[in-house]
């Protein structure tokens, strides 16, 4: 870029991280969009191959190693971050800026990574540097939710970390590479685990849809974008082609749109709505063929820009009325109609409108497994595309801002933030209308026309009559004051039980240990008070010990012994 | 939804059926005639009745379910 002097573009933001809180207030939002858009531009100007190595210990390192894949996926969350630092642009807090720029950077990091150690490494600065997200909302929910999102992520980076040493260990190599479908070995299994607890698949997701509508407005725009997406890049490096993937993504695809169904928070929707997303990437890695890969890899790239569109459309919503529970909201669009077309945007196109980005990515996955001739998944991914437009297009939207008036006057929206998502909104329909500037730098070899007559109908037929059908059982969809229960019960319910077991009875038992001994030594003080008594014939119950008692007895016996001394010695001296 | 609103999704529905007898099946359920007619409506359908039902059944609480002590 300057020369020969390079640097990774994941030390663009770190090191930014830290040059921020130097900074004067004023200039620290401008210099936020500076540090994503020099990553982008080394994203875009270094060349393929490792370009960054060092050595750690009788390791090589491969800091960085772009290519085709890592450039999609670098482009993409570089441009993410300067859209979300628009989006928080009159945020006056240092804290969020500098951990969004770690979390932004370490996901470039763990896509530019060309070996296991820095990966893991990058891989759990993103989980330290999310949780502060989470944490700056500042209300005792989220700092519960905090706590738990970090433990649960730590789990998983421990798992990923036991994968990754069992795989050193039996003589795998440290490259981040393929491990073909067969080679099912422990390692293998724990990396994956490990991976699948970040893209949120069933049963490990619960800590997706349990944290991220309890974030900051803007820090949920940054989560909607990072964790589960380098999930899907390292998936799509390591786990192409493995079978269980599909039947993981298509309950994925699913899941997410049951619990959207039951949620009542506007950002729980979308957070679930993450989930079934991914479960379309997550199938894709699964078939594995060249075009479910580019789909894979596409509908990551369209979803970043679509969700984080609709989570800054609910962090409007949020922010001008301070709640996000759709039995509080309702008829406030006439208050904010630009953020309203903006959302909109965004719901077409995560429901695959045509003209909009989902119709082209999406339909990749699907038409893949059609391709490959797994007819259950394509319809069953269907069938969650028509969840999709339920919630998202329309049950999200119409109790938000149409539907019953519920009373709240919202404020002013933000410019900034409408510039964010009219940006983000740009893309959706850049990439909707002219696919091509997608499909050329996808890393895979396989050629997709999204435009075509049976497709059109398809998603004609379908998104209208999931219209109807919202129409006529409206009724039944309106939020109320309930939460649905998730997987995160197996550890918040057990953990009023577990900390009486291990806290509770474990304190029981010290402090009787401690007032056992207590009494031990309070009986043997009281006995050593008067140790005499024990020797008196009498059995004295004089539990203090006077001296006086037995100055004569005493005072007879050393006498007598003195004078039997005086009268020996005596004795001796005669003879 | 004004009536012209519906008018304007039936010309749609219209429209993309007629469309839809010019093309071959790609698939077996596309033999079947308005299939994603009835796969929009009923999945829609399905999606809320079945969800509303496993949330009755046993996944909805309280909001305060996870702080009683």
């Amino acid at each position: 870029m300057f020369g020969d002097f390079y640097l990774p573009p994941f030390a663009y933001m770190i090191v930014g991280a830290f040059i921020l809180p130097l900074l004067p207030k004023s200039a620290r939002s401008t210099a936020f969009l500076l540090f994503p858009l020099l990553a982008l531009i080394v994203v875009w100007t270094q060349p393929f191959g490792e370009v960054m190595t060092a050595t750690l210990a009788s390791y090589t390192l491969i800091l960085a190693k772009a290519d085709p894949l890592s450039r999609i996926f670098g482009t993409i969350f570089s441009l993410i971050a300067i859209i979300g630092g628009v989006y928080a642009f009159k945020l006056k807090e240092v804290g969020q800026q500098a951990a969004a720029l770690l979390y932004a950077g370490g996901s470039l990091g763990v896509v530019f990574a060309g070996d296991y150690f820095t990966l893991f490494m990058f891989w759990e600065l993103m989980a330290v540097s999310s949780t502060y997200l989470i944490w700056a909302r500042r209300t005792k929910d989220a700092e519960n939710a905090g706590m738990r999102y970090v433990i649960v992520h730590l789990f998983g980076g421990g798992m990923l970390f036991s994968g990754i040493l069992l795989h050193l260990s039996s003589g795998g190599s440290l490259l981040v590479q393929q491990i073909l479908p067969g080679d099912s070995t422990l390692s293998s299994w724990l990396i994956l685990a490990g991976v699948c607890l970040n893209a949120a698949v069933p049963p490990l997701h619960a800590w997706l849809a349990d944290a991220y509508p309890k974030a900051t407005v803007t820090g949920s725009v940054f989560l909607s974008a990072f964790t589960t997406k380098t999930a899907v890049y390292v998936l799509i490096r390591i786990f192409p082609g493995w079978e269980i993937l599909i039947v993981l993504g298509v309950i994925m695809a699913l899941y997410g749109v049951v619990y959207a169904v039951l949620a009542n928070d506007i950002r729980e929707i979308l957070a679930y709505h993450i989930i079934s997303q991914v479960g379309y990437m997550v199938t894709g890695v699964g078939i594995g063929t060249a075009l479910a890969l580019n789909g894979a890899v596409a509908h990551a790239f369209c979803h970043i820009l679509y969700k984080a569109l609709l989570f800054m459309g609910a962090g409007v919503a949020l922010h001008t009325t301070g709640t996000a529970r759709l039995v509080e909201l309702g008829g406030i669009a006439r208050y904010q109609k630009a953020a309203v077309a903006l959302y909109m945007i965004g719901a077409f196109s995560i429901s695959g409108f045509p003209l909009f980005n989902g119709f082209i990515s999406k339909s990749m996955v699907v038409t893949a497994a059609g391709y490959a001739h797994y007819d259950a998944a394509m319809l069953l991914l269907l069938l969650a595309s028509v969840g999709t437009f339920l919630h998202t297009g329309l049950k999200l939207p119409y109790f938000t801002w149409f539907g019953e008036y519920k009373g709240i006057r919202p404020s002013k929206t933000p410019v900034e933030m409408l510039v964010a998502m009219g940006i983000a909104a740009f893309f959706c329909m850049l990439i909707g209308v002219m696919p091509g500037l997608l499909y050329a730098y996808l890393p895979f070899d396989a050629t997709y026309r999204p435009y075509n007559i049976p497709h059109l109908v398809e998603t004609t037929q379908i998104l209208t009559f999931t219209f109807v059908g919202f129409w006529v059982l409206r009724g039944k969809l309106a939020g109320d004051y309930t939460i649905a229960i998730d997987t995160d019960w197996f550890y918040r319910k057990p953990a009023k039980p577990a900390r009486i077991v291990f806290i509770d009875w474990v304190n029981a038992f010290f402090d009787a240990c401690e007032k056992a001994g207590y009494d031990a030594a309070h009986s043997i003080a009281a006995l050593s008070k008067n140790p005499v008594r024990f020797f008196m014939p009498d059995g004295s119950n004089d539990i203090t010990y006077s001296p006086n008692r037995y100055r004569v007895t005493v005072a007879t016996i050393v006498v007598s012994v003195l004078v039997s001394f005086v009268l020996f010695a005596f004795a001796g001296l005669l003879t | 939804m004004k009536t012209i609103h519906w008018i304007l999704l039936g010309v749609l529905t219209v429209i993309s059926f007629i469309a839809e007898l010019t093309q071959e099946p790609r698939h077996w359920w596309e033999q079947i005639p308005g299939f994603y007619i009835i796969f929009g409506f009923v999945g829609c359908v399905v999606i809320i009745v079945v969800s509303k039902a496993l949330g009755k059944l046993f996944l909805q609480k309280d909001e305060d379910y996870y702080d009683v002590r």
